[in-house]
């Protein structure tokens, strides 16, 4: 199994957001968690990433036959994980280039390749920015700072394929962004998705899978997975809201 | 000892103590102290320093007679070693050195607009031993490095430096601290800009844990005529920054900056005060810090906008990030304004590293000491990059590149 989340049960400030939740993804597999605000589907994406505000009640979680418990925030991004923010946090004087040059080789240095020099890196970047429409000027400026929404979601996409992780998780990717901006960015998930890759998509919305098809759509309510099969659940949901799954 | 048998039994080593006119001023000084009328509740140079430690001598006060290295190896350009706070006299077209003199003396103590409440000044005005002139002449362009050597141990320093831009000359003054010896160093640096004259001042700040530097500047703008000031403190020994500045009359600037970064048990005191005497002028007070370990660092931040001084522009920031839960930064913005027309304003945000922005540069593969020594090289990023002088930031970045080394 390539991400097995076993009766996972985590607090926050003495209120339980999830409980006893199961997970399972497989190598090459689309996975999308829908669920109405409050349901702990931003938790699951964070817990997953490693931030340390939650406590661990119960359950276990493993990532590539490692415990993810064992593992630390760097150490899960270096494995092959990745998150992409809902909210992407802003980091003036932090020069975007420099910052995802030292990010892909703490992840080459991990797995014992070698390190990406200066000039192949540039090389890459440009490339996979003109993939995204990103303008070359927004690679000159600090992470995140005066982006518009649709940029900030553009960049985590981007750094996304830089880092070519195992699983990424979107944590809402598409909200926020316009008809344009989702082609964009889905357009650039899809190019990235292979057979050796998996993806965890958050959404609230049907509109997001219209462009990445998922395998497997799961509805979260209340902290726990309520159901899981196809395509057919996100349109039941975009059809009768998740009322009837509450 | 109290202040007025330390006075007398040094009396015959202190500067211009023949002079009856400065004899008559340290007479009044000495009461000041003599007669427990010290506001240590209100007066900020006496915040958070114990002023005791600084009037029993901790050091020797009898400094030997040193010669200094000037050389002018470049044209307009000037390196300075000055020796146990004196430097030799020296002479061409465009600067002139001269020891201090009893006029200079008295053109600063007995300036009524001076504030006089600062009593470390009162103390460098008392104990006067060291102490040089320089003057720029007029319409000249000149780059100065000094060199602040203390060879003695032991050792406490009095000095009064004079700065004179004449009209129309532009000074850029590096001014390198760097002392590993015991000692004390009370350095005043009264700064005079004429008219159309620019003085950009650089101050690196690196002792080691046993000296203490208590350095204050009262500069003064005349009209047309702008003072930048830039101080960078990574010492590891006491620093007490003061700097004063007076806008005297129209289209003047004073640019106040400041950065430091302290660890252990460190403590810096910093103040800046800018006074608005002149129409259409403008001021800037900015003063950032990292704390580390158990270090504490204080700011007051003071604009002063005379009813004359319409159209003035008058800005103070202050900003701070604690990394242990030990250190501590107090701050205190203050503005006083009186003229109904002008653009002022303060803020001052000090707290522990955005945790948030921690967890989006791990979440990238980047290890907890790795993103904290990043966000703290992006929080003073915009001070670096400002400094257009290539051997400055050369020096500057070792020195912070040797401060993260200790981050965790």
């Amino acid at each position: 199994m390539f991400l097995e989340i076993k009766d996972l049960s985590v607090k926050i400030e003495n209120k339980n957001i999830l409980k006893s939740l199961n997970l399972n993804i497989n190598k090459g597999e689309v996975h999308a968690i829908m669920g109405p605000n409050g349901s702990g589907k931003s938790t699951l994406a964070n817990v997953l990433a490693g931030k340390e505000d939650y406590e661990i009640l119960n359950g276990r979680i493993n990532f590539k036959d490692n415990d993810l418990f064992d593992l630390n925030i760097e150490e899960r991004a270096q494995e092959g994980m990745f998150l992409a923010f809902q909210y992407p946090v802003e980091i003036p004087g932090v020069n975007i280039t420099p910052f995802l040059h030292s990010a892909i080789n703490s992840k080459r240095k991990r797995m014992n390749e070698e390190e990406i020099d200066n000039l192949s890196f540039a090389k890459l970047l440009k490339s996979k920015a003109s993939d995204l429409g990103i303008n070359i000027d927004m690679l000159k400026r600090s992470v995140n700072t005066g982006f518009s929404g649709g940029e900030k979601k553009r960049y985590e996409i981007l750094q996304m394929s830089i880092l070519n992780p195992d699983l990424a998780i979107l944590d809402e990717t598409d909200s926020g962004l316009d008809i344009d901006a989702l082609k964009i960015v889905t357009d650039g998930v899809n190019k990235l998705k292979t057979n050796d890759n998996s993806f965890l998509i958050i959404t609230h919305y049907q509109k997001l899978l219209d462009y990445i098809k998922p395998d497997y759509v799961h509805v979260m309510v209340n902290g726990s997975i309520v159901k899981s099969g196809g395509s057919e659940i996100a349109a039941e949901i975009e059809k009768d809201g998740f009322q009837k799954f509450q | 000892m109290n202040i007025q048998d330390n006075y007398i039994k040094n009396k015959k080593n202190i500067f211009f103590s023949e002079n009856k006119d400065i004899q008559t001023h340290r007479e009044k000084l000495i009461n000041i102290f003599d007669n427990d009328r010290l506001d240590k509740k209100n007066n900020e140079s006496l915040k958070n320093i114990n002023l005791k430690n600084f009037i029993d001598f901790k050091y020797k006060y009898l400094i030997s007679e040193e010669t200094s290295v000037i050389n002018n190896n470049q044209e307009n350009s000037y390196s300075i070693v000055s020796v146990n706070g004196q430097c030799s006299s020296f002479k061409d077209d465009k600067i002139e050195i001269t020891k201090i003199l009893d006029e200079d003396y008295n053109d600063f103590s007995k300036n009524d607009t001076i504030e006089n409440d600062d009593h470390f000044v009162n103390l460098n005005s008392l104990f006067l031993n060291s102490g040089f002139k320089i003057v720029i002449k007029k319409n000249n362009n000149i780059k100065i490095k000094i060199s602040n050597i203390i060879t003695d141990d032991d050792l406490t320093i009095f000095q009064k430096n004079n700065y004179i831009c004449e009209e129309g000359s532009s000074l850029n003054l590096i001014e390198e601290y760097e002392n590993k010896n015991n000692s004390t160093s009370n350095i005043l640096n009264v700064i005079k800009l004429e008219k159309d004259s620019q003085l950009n001042h650089f101050l690196i700040q690196d002792n080691s844990p046993n000296h203490n530097l208590i350095i204050t500047s009262h500069s003064s703008c005349k009209k047309d005529s702008t003072y930048t000031q830039k101080v960078y403190n990574f010492s590891e020994g006491y620093v007490r920054n003061f700097h004063y500045s007076e806008l005297l009359e129209a289209n003047s600037e004073a640019d106040l900056q400041g950065i430091f970064f302290l660890k252990d048990n460190n403590l810096s005191n910093n103040k800046t005060f800018v006074k608005h005497l002149a129409e259409d002028c403008k001021s800037n007070q900015v003063y950032k810090g990292i704390l580390n370990d158990s270090s504490k660092a204080t700011y007051f931040s003071n604009t002063h906008v005379d009813q004359v001084a319409q159209k003035t522009e008058g800005y103070q920031l202050s900003k701070g990030i604690l990394l242990s839960d030990n250190s501590s930064y107090f701050s205190k913005p203050e503005l006083k304004i009186y003229a109904d027309d002008v653009k002022c304003s303060h803020g001052s945000t000090i707290g522990p590293i955005d945790e948030n922005a921690i967890f989006y540069l791990r979440s990238r593969g980047m290890s907890k000491t790795a993103a904290t020594k990043i966000l703290i090289s992006s929080f003073i990023n915009e001070e670096l990059n400002s400094i257009d002088n290539e051997q400055m930031s050369e020096i500057i970045q070792k020195k912070l590149v040797r401060y993260l080394s200790k981050v965790k």
